[in-house]
């Protein structure tokens, strides 16, 4: 009993330097910032005004368009679970069989992630631009005339989507060497067997890839959420938030109070926000905590 | 038996245009951002052509001067190293510790780190600069890289921990039975092991250290001290962007992550040579 | 290679403590932040005549993106280690946060000495609190302009001859603008590009029809709350948008366009009009030097009653930080940085209007156009509207835009968010 608990003190080693910088540098700057949450200050001010709940229940009740934006981010990270994750590993599959070029094609597809986001925007701007976009040129030419001027990202029917489009091409690349890395870690002997046992690759995926690979699907998973949900850079290059607001996600709207003198009543919003994360984050573990057993 | 290899042939060509499609979306954009840094802004904005006119090779040499990539450049590889060696060494060490070992408050300490992954908050700068004002370490390199670390750390735990605890035991156990330490067994066998998830981890450090800047730019007041982002900042100027220089200078600034990215996706890939995934 | 390993961890840990450790030291008499990284060059050169000339050093130092700076400025406000010399790059509500904390310098003493006297009135008004301002800022003089700029509407004048426009003469009625937009439109040229993407540019828009309909003091009495934001007038405003919609004459894409592609758009020869500050001068020439192109201002409705006015005044303005013990430096600087001859250089350089009326003598033709309605900019006011309901203004001017709503949806949500707000206060 002692001994186990002498152990158990022992091994605190382990985390005891990412636990001790963790402390200072990230966690409390983040309570001091909640702290900032509970009161009306401008973000520069050497006064700040107490008022305890009061931005949150404003945000809860009476900001409607932070729940719209929070609606636009749910719809691009339900996008980017399925096209995303979907994309990434059928290519992570893909490569992963003995196919000629596979090498180039692995470098290849982590080039949007590397790539610089101004380049990105300018590119996929020019894409979907309504009069000179190829986009359009490439619709018009196969007959769909309907489609010249269509401005994709200034419609509202398209526009959040035609941003997704692009998040899912330039994030797909993580996802991928993820899983490209998780596929390596299942041992051979596994698929060996199973082709003795006359087992055709579907099955292999099914009883194998897919079973052992739950744990690293849960961590594409949630880091999907959080950089869907979390979107910022690559919408405020594209729309800012447009057209008429159409855009906006919680992250921008975040920056827009913070950036008008509303220090405090952004910070209120980015827990609101953080807890929602946090909560179906942590649903999302312990769901494959429990097929994973 | 040629109806099979008919079916594998046809399935090998599916296969190849799906990947040679997504491939050159990838590709085009490099491509243009490269001919763009050979071309002059007036040719840019005027003309559509995919090949510059004139290769001036010159607006290399130009970028690299404007944008005093000299003095910024070592920066950012000393940041990036730095950053990297920390969040990989740090986060594995407490991800083994949270996969294989038991202690008081695991789960506390997990959660706690997790939950700061996942909560965004823009202002957080604010009292991150108070703080390091108050340790002295505003203006100063060491604070600029503990900041990075330990931003990274929740990511790298998270990754690592799922990939431990995928790792078979027995291996470590005989280690054990062996006489090895805790740390020798996480040192020699669990670390070697994991192989393909610590190159992915510096992969993405890289990635997100290396383009960083608002803390950079926030927390340095010695310009000397910045990194290769402050440098990019000349060319995109409040109402001039200097399109051509700009190209060239994030051509520049992508190649050492793209280095970065062939030497560690090796590792990755170690072991798939023997085929683990035949069709 | 286990200790190789090791070793480079040691190194890695090691290079950054070595070079570290000194404090914030003074790396000049007067440092300097500035958002404009393109202008750079052209501070380094004055830097470094001022030093020559009085053995005091300066030092410029900018950051971008403007978020960023701001981000900067903020942070050092906070941690009280701002430069001598900075710019807020906020509106006047944080301009007057960072005065009330004790940030920025008072200058009406040092302007009452004939420095005054030389700079633009307008942009010098904007960096002025008078007396009962909203913000509760001791009256006085804050901030001093270094540039000028005003935003107007430029035209392509070979689009204009193409679609048998006559390119010496302009639109200037509301009516006159709407049929010269059917006949681009009809020749195939897309009309008119701005950056509505970039809220504040809508506003500017939206604001110039404000003071064409309203005058002073009808925006006064809206923000007061006495007219509303559903008045006839304002409708007139919400119109124009309305107008210009209905007959195609804006940009494809528009409502999602930032400035800097609308720039690209006008100086390629894609739309004929850009509205489009005075800075646009030196952004076309650098994207297509060949550009044939006027200025105007934007055209009176025929029920105005008052003057059309535009936005401008200050391009950028610097203040002087309180608390430095170099502030005397540092006013000395800038005084001498807004003479005549360093404001000629600087206007060269950057391409600018310089904040020196006596230096606006040598300006290309364009940019004296410029410079002669900087008296035509709107009047700086002793309060403003909440940025909620000037946010909802721009949002649904984009709506309107795209056809999304009516006149009177944006009219009754506007002033609904104006009743939300005045409640909240």
């Amino acid at each position: 009993m002692n001994k186990a608990a002498k152990e158990k003190t022992i091994n605190l080693l382990f985390i005891l330097p990412a636990v001790a910088l963790f402390s200072i540098f990230s966690l409390y700057p983040i309570i001091r910032t909640v702290q900032l949450s509970f009161y009306k200050w401008d973000g520069i001010a050497t006064t700040m005004q107490f008022v305890g709940l009061l931005q949150y229940k404003d945000i809860i009740f009476h900001n409607p368009a932070f729940w719209k934006s929070m609606a636009n981010a749910a719809y691009v990270t339900t996008l980017a679970l399925t096209f995303q994750n979907g994309l990434a590993l059928l290519l992570a599959l893909l490569v992963s069989r003995e196919i000629r070029g596979e090498n180039i094609y692995r470098t290849i597809f982590f080039l949007p992630p590397v790539l610089s986001g101004i380049v990105v925007g300018l590119i996929w701007k020019w894409i979907y631009d309504g009069n000179y976009g190829i986009l359009n040129h490439f619709l018009t030419g196969v007959g769909l005339s309907h489609f010249t001027n269509f401005a994709w990202l200034a419609e509202i029917k398209t526009s959040l989507t035609a941003v997704a489009v692009v998040h899912m091409w330039k994030g797909f690349g993580y996802g991928f060497i993820i899983l490209l890395a998780g596929l390596q870690t299942i041992p051979k002997e596994l698929y060996e067997a199973a082709k003795v046992d006359g087992a055709d690759s579907w099955q292999q995926f099914k009883h194998i890839t897919v079973p052992s690979m739950i744990p690293v699907f849960t961590v594409v998973a949630i880091l999907t959420i959080l950089g869907s949900m979390q979107i910022f850079d690559l919408l405020y290059s594209m729309t800012q938030g447009g057209p008429a607001g159409h855009t906006h996600v919680p992250i921008t709207r975040i920056y827009q109070f913070m950036g008008n003198g509303e220090f405090g009543y952004s910070t209120a919003m980015s827990v609101i926000f953080g807890c929602l994360l946090l909560a179906v984050s942590f649903i999302q573990i312990e769901v494959s905590r429990r097929m994973n057993k | 038996m040629n109806d099979a290899r008919l079916k594998n042939n046809l399935v090998n060509i599916l296969t190849h245009v799906i990947l040679i499609v997504i491939a050159l979306s990838c590709v085009f954009p490099v491509f243009w951002m490269f001919s763009s840094s050979l071309k002059t802004q007036e040719e840019i904005f005027t003309k559509m052509n995919l090949l510059p006119e004139h290769w001036n090779w010159a607006n290399y040499a130009i970028a690299w001067m404007k944008a005093d990539f000299g003095k910024y450049f070592l920066n950012s590889l000393i940041y990036t190293f730095a950053g990297v060696f920390g969040v990989v060494f740090i986060s594995s060490l407490a991800a083994y510790g949270f996969a294989r070992l038991e202690m008081w408050g695991k789960n506390i300490f997990f959660y706690l780190l997790i939950s700061t992954l996942l909560i965004p908050i823009p202002g957080v700068f604010v009292p991150l600069y108070l703080l390091l004002k108050k340790m002295g370490l505003l203006d100063t390199r060491t604070g600029l890289i503990l900041c990075y670390i330990s931003g990274g750390l929740a990511f790298g735990i998270f990754l690592l921990r799922s990939f431990f605890e995928d790792l078979p035991k027995e291996i470590e156990e005989a280690a054990r039975i062996d006489g090895a330490s805790k740390f020798g067994v996480y040192w020699r066998i669990a670390l070697p092991l994991a192989r393909p998830a610590l190159a992915t981890l510096v992969i993405f450090n890289c990635l997100s250290i290396w383009n960083e800047f608002l803390l950079a730019l926030v927390i340095l007041q010695d310009t000397a001290k910045m990194p290769i982002q402050r440098g990019l900042m000349v060319f995109q100027g409040t109402h001039i962007t200097d399109y051509p220089l700009l190209m060239a200078g994030l051509t520049i600034a992508t190649i050492p992550v793209l280095i970065v990215y062939l030497l560690m996706q090796k590792h990755i890939i170690k072991g798939i040579a023997s085929g683990a995934l035949k069709g | 290679m286990l200790r190789i390993v090791r070793l480079l961890i040691a190194c890695a840990l090691l290079v950054p403590f070595t070079s570290c450790s000194q404090n914030i030291s003074r790396k000049a008499d007067v440092v300097i932040w500035h958002w404009m990284t393109d202008r750079q060059a052209a501070f380094e050169k004055i830097a470094a005549q001022y030093e020559k000339e009085t053995k005091v050093s300066v030092l410029f130092e900018t950051y971008a993106p403007s978020e960023v700076y701001r981000d900067k400025v903020r942070a050092a406000a906070t941690g009280k280690l701002l430069p001598e010399i900075f710019s807020t790059l906020g509106d006047k509500r944080e301009v007057s946060s960072f005065i009330n904390a004790g940030y920025i310098a008072d200058l009406s003493a040092d302007m009452q000495t004939g420095w005054k006297s030389h700079l633009f009135d307008k942009p010098l008004s904007q960096n002025t609190f008078p007396e009962g301002n909203e913000w509760k800022v001791k009256p006085g003089i804050y901030g001093v302009p270094i540039d000028v700029s005003a935003i107007m509407i430029y035209y392509n004048k070979d689009l204009f001859k193409q679609a048998g426009l006559d390119p010496k003469n302009p639109p200037q009625t509301w009516e006159a603008f709407l049929e010269a937009g059917r006949k681009l439109r009809a020749a195939g040229i897309q009309p008119f590009a701005s950056g509505f993407s970039e809220g504040w540019l809508i506003g500017v828009f939206a604001n110039s029809y404000a003071w064409n309909m309203l005058g002073e003091q009808g925006i006064l009495d809206t923000i007061k709350g006495t007219i509303k934001y559903t008045d006839l007038r304002w409708l007139k405003v919400y119109q124009v948008f309305a107008d210009m919609a209905k007959h195609d004459m804006f940009a494809s894409g528009i409502a999602t366009m930032v400035n800097k592609d609308a720039e690209r758009t006008f100086a390629t020869g894609k739309a004929a009009m850009a509205l489009n500050g005075s800075w646009g001068v030196n952004v076309y020439f650098s994207m297509n030097p060949n550009l044939n192109y006027g200025v105007m201002m934007p055209p009176k409705m025929s029920l105005g009653e008052y003057p059309m006015r535009i936005f401008g005044g200050e391009g950028s303005s610097l203040n002087v930080n309180a608390t430095s013990p170099n502030k005397d430096k540092a006013i000395a600087f800038l005084k001498w940085m807004t003479a005549k001859e360093q404001q000629i250089q600087l206007a060269q350089e950057t391409k600018n209007i310089p904040s020196n009326q006596e230096a606006a003598g040598g300006l290309s033709d364009i940019l004296k156009i410029f410079a002669q309605n900087i008296k035509n900019t709107f009047e700086s006011l002793p309060v403003s509207e909440s940025w909620q309901v000037n946010n909802v203004i721009n949002t649904d001017m984009q709506a309107i835009i795209i056809g999304e709503k009516t006149i009177d949806q944006a009219a009754a949500e506007i002033q609904a968010e104006k009743m939300r707000q005045s409640g909240a206060k």
